[in-house]
């Protein structure tokens, strides 16, 4: 594994040229971070002032940047205006089965690509690849008239298994794997540990911010996931969060943007939770060289 | 019974459409062709003994409970799930479930997937654009005789608005959310410009007013006479009442393009000075908000926003019939309500049945006054809640009264597949671009008549 130390993912961004950049250029480096936090940043914050204004202030032009008589009725209403707890309550089950299951199978899978030898692996992953380039969106009319057949329209089967397993996740734990020092899975060989063990023992918490981060991916994707869940049900005890977003919207005429925005909030301050906790694992698992170097 | 399944043929036909409007459907929803669909077991789990025999539903003391798609979240939604509440509420034979499943065009792509996994409501509701696709496909049934069992007086519906959902005199499509095009503008930008506080009777007496309701900022305009959608927005729509206005039309009854016609080429034209040469006019993505804002002092735009332009905009809002050029012209729009033709016949009584209800003289009055949509019958105009909501809301009275010289949209833009988008963004290169309007309207009218190819085909095997 020559290519290992070129792809190192702890690899250091900063380098002794860049320490030696002149201030021009460090000024240059501080104004396109400002100007990524902006083009970032500023919707955010837009759907979180709005959540908080009255229609009419959202309407006027020009826009105010904070909210001139901040009110919480938005979110009143919003909450009101749908099931939103049983929204909450499906959108966990789905999320959690789903990414389970996703993480597992792409752990799994991208495992056996990695370190098992089997005839035809190359191809198995060209495979893997061309289900990488395809569309959602040209998968959802099969799957539909599978998840019809099976009989599990309007179930929660039928919104987490069609997304139960994801190439992107195997294609990106198996590049994670890869560059794992070899010798660390060599040793726990030599001591007689089986696949088993070696996964779990070894691959994974060396693997550790690469799994963190597939699984954050996949979390967020499934949280926020629209089409499908839409598609699939369609009574409002089995629909999802972002379909009660969706719901407060006015299909033709003045649209409420505040409580859209409050109704947005719902959906966005879990998942920001989530990051927030998620996120030290990351940096952790990149802190914790499992080789001396 | 003997459920109408659609062809391989027919399948790729309805999913080709999809694609099309998917492409509109604002919202950022996925492009292509996506269908989805759903289902409707209606009755799975609930009480309903729905395998009683056809037209059972009257006499035995069974209920039947029937699936209804629809597209009104919001308020509307909200005003919608009351009438199904009120529905259910007043008779026990029949019990309604409202499912949401998105705009217009998801719940169309949706209805599409159903036909073919066979998972399909009783009750579907179909945009102006949408419903003759599913009629060419054989996907919706014909509803006269189901209408007389259930009572229905044709009669006293608004006669364009029915006539519409016909074809070859059969009734298959029902209206219900229909909206038209009106003119909206702001009254004190009106006051401070001193003029006469009523819409203009002519576009020439509206281009007289309108350096007066200008402002601007250099060369850059910063309030606008009048705003123009843009094509996701349904340019092609509105433009659809000014172009009749001028004497023109998109196409014949006989899907005979006619976007090269004079008088079109002549609308097209003065939309286009209004922007240019004579720069009082703006194009832009979101009209109420411009509106609302005040940066734009007019526009048309629905009926269906009424309500939520008067309740948000900080002035008073006053509206009018649209100008005339040498004519009057204005389309219909929104949406009706339809029964797929492979709904089990003791279900499509119960669905004509809730059909017949949402659309009866007081229902059409409340869900009229609920959301700003037009009353689709005749006699709901005279009730007294009617009235006194008139008095209330005179602005709503005029949308009313405006509503009997409306007219159905020509195919071009509702029945071919695409049609509003493709007219849509040859006006686009017009306004925006300064484009001569009869090269961009030649060339849109070979698309438009290459689009509706395979539509006069399969009418053809329908219609004969």
């Amino acid at each position: 594994m020559t290519l290992s130390d070129d792809i190192l993912l702890s690899r250091p961004v900063e380098s002794a040229e860049l320490r030696r950049a002149t201030p021009r250029w460090r000024l240059a480096g501080y104004a396109a971070m400002i100007l990524a936090v902006l083009v970032v940043g500023l919707p955010v914050y837009w759907t979180l002032i709005a959540a908080f204004k009255e229609s009419r202030e959202i309407y006027s032009i020009p826009p105010s940047w904070l909210p001139l008589r901040p009110t919480f009725a938005n979110f009143a209403a919003a909450w009101e205006a749908a099931p939103f707890g049983r929204y909450y309550l499906n959108s966990f089950i789905t999320t959690f089965f789903g990414v389970a299951a996703e993480v597992t199978l792409a752990v799994l899978s991208a495992y056996a690509l990695a370190f098992l030898r089997f005839p035809r692996k190359d191809l198995v992953f060209l495979l893997l690849l061309a289900a990488l380039m395809v569309p959602v969106e040209i998968t959802i009319v099969p799957n539909y008239l599978t998840i019809a057949r099976l009989g599990w329209i309007n179930s929660y089967a039928g919104i987490i298994v069609p997304g139960a397993a994801i190439a992107y996740g195997t294609f990106l734990l198996r590049q994670a794997f890869l560059v794992l020092p070899y010798e660390v899975i060599e040793a726990a060989r030599v001591d007689g540990a089986g696949h088993m063990r070696t996964l779990l023992s070894v691959v994974i918490p060396i693997a550790q911010p690469a799994l963190v981060t597939m699984g954050l991916l996949s979390l967020v994707a499934k949280w926020n996931d629209f089409l499908w869940p839409l598609i699939v049900t369609n009574t409002s005890d089995m629909r999802t969060l972002p379909i009660g977003i969706y719901w407060l919207r006015n299909s033709e005429g003045v649209i409420n943007w505040g409580v859209v925005m409050a109704g947005s909030l719902f959906l966005i301050i879990p998942v920001m939770i989530v990051f927030l906790w998620v996120q030290r694992y990351i940096v952790d698992g990149i802190a914790a060289g499992a080789v001396k170097g | 019974m003997e459920q109408r399944k659609l062809s391989r043929r027919e399948m790729l036909r309805v999913l080709m459409l999809g694609s099309g409007a998917a492409a509109l459907a604002a919202c950022g929803a996925a492009p292509s062709a996506e269908p989805t669909a759903a289902p409707a077991e209606p009755t799975a789990g609930s009480a309903a003994p729905a395998a009683t025999a056809p037209a059972a539903v009257s006499q035995t003391g069974s209920t039947v409970t029937i699936t209804y798609w629809g597209s009104f979240s919001g308020a509307l939604g909200e005003a919608e799930q009351a009438m199904v509440q009120r529905f259910n509420e007043s008779q026990s034979d029949v019990q309604v479930e409202y499912q949401f499943q998105g705009s217009y065009e998801e719940t169309a792509q949706k209805f599409t997937a159903g036909l073919q996994a066979n998972t399909i409501p009783d009750v579907i509701l179909l945009s102006d654009v949408w419903w003759f696709g599913f009629y060419v496909a054989g996907a919706i049934a014909e509803l006269d005789a189901l209408a007389q069992q259930a009572g229905v007086d044709f009669a006293d519906y608004e006669p364009v608005l029915l006539n519409e959902g016909k074809r070859r005199d059969k009734q298959f499509w029902i209206p219900f959310a229909r909206s038209t095009p009106l003119f909206y503008y702001n009254k004190d930008i009106w006051a401070e410009a001193g003029l006469p506080d009523r819409a203009p009777e002519t576009w020439a007496e509206f281009s007289e007013w309108a350096p007066q309701l200008v402002q601007r900022d250099g060369d850059t305009l910063t309030r606008a006479a009048f705003m123009h959608p843009n094509g996701a927005s349904y340019i092609a729509w509105l433009f659809q009442g000014v172009t009749w206005q001028h004497g023109g039309q998109y196409s014949q009854p006989d899907f005979t393009m006619t976007m090269t016609d004079p008088n079109t080429l002549r609308a097209a034209q003065f939309y286009q000075d209004t922007a240019n040469s004579l720069g009082w006019a703006g194009l832009s993505a979101d009209i109420n908000k411009d509106f609302i804002g005040g940066v734009a002092a007019s526009m048309l735009a629905s009926t269906g926003g009424l309500a939520g332009i008067t309740a948000q905009a900080q002035f008073p809002v006053g509206v009018g019939f649209l100008p005339k050029e040498t004519a009057f012209g204005c389309p219909t729009g929104g949406a009706g309500l339809a029964i797929p033709s492979g709904t089990p016949d003791e279900k499509k009584l119960a669905a004509m049945t809730y059909i017949a209800f949402a659309t009866n003289p007081e229902q059409a009055g409340i869900w009229s006054r609920d959301t700003g949509y037009m009353p689709v019958r005749i006699s709901t105009k005279q009730s007294p809640e009617m009235t006194a909501f008139f008095e209330a809301n005179p602005n709503f009275k005029t949308a009313v009264d405006q509503l009997p010289l409306t007219r159905a949209q020509d195919a071009a833009r509702v029945f071919v597949r695409n049609g509003d988008q493709i007219i849509g963004r040859g006006l686009e290169r017009i306004v925006v671009n300064g484009e001569a309007p009869s090269a961009v309207f030649a060339e849109i009218n070979d698309e438009l008549t290459s689009a509706a190819e395979p539509i006069l085909q399969d009418l053809k095997a329908v219609e004969g």
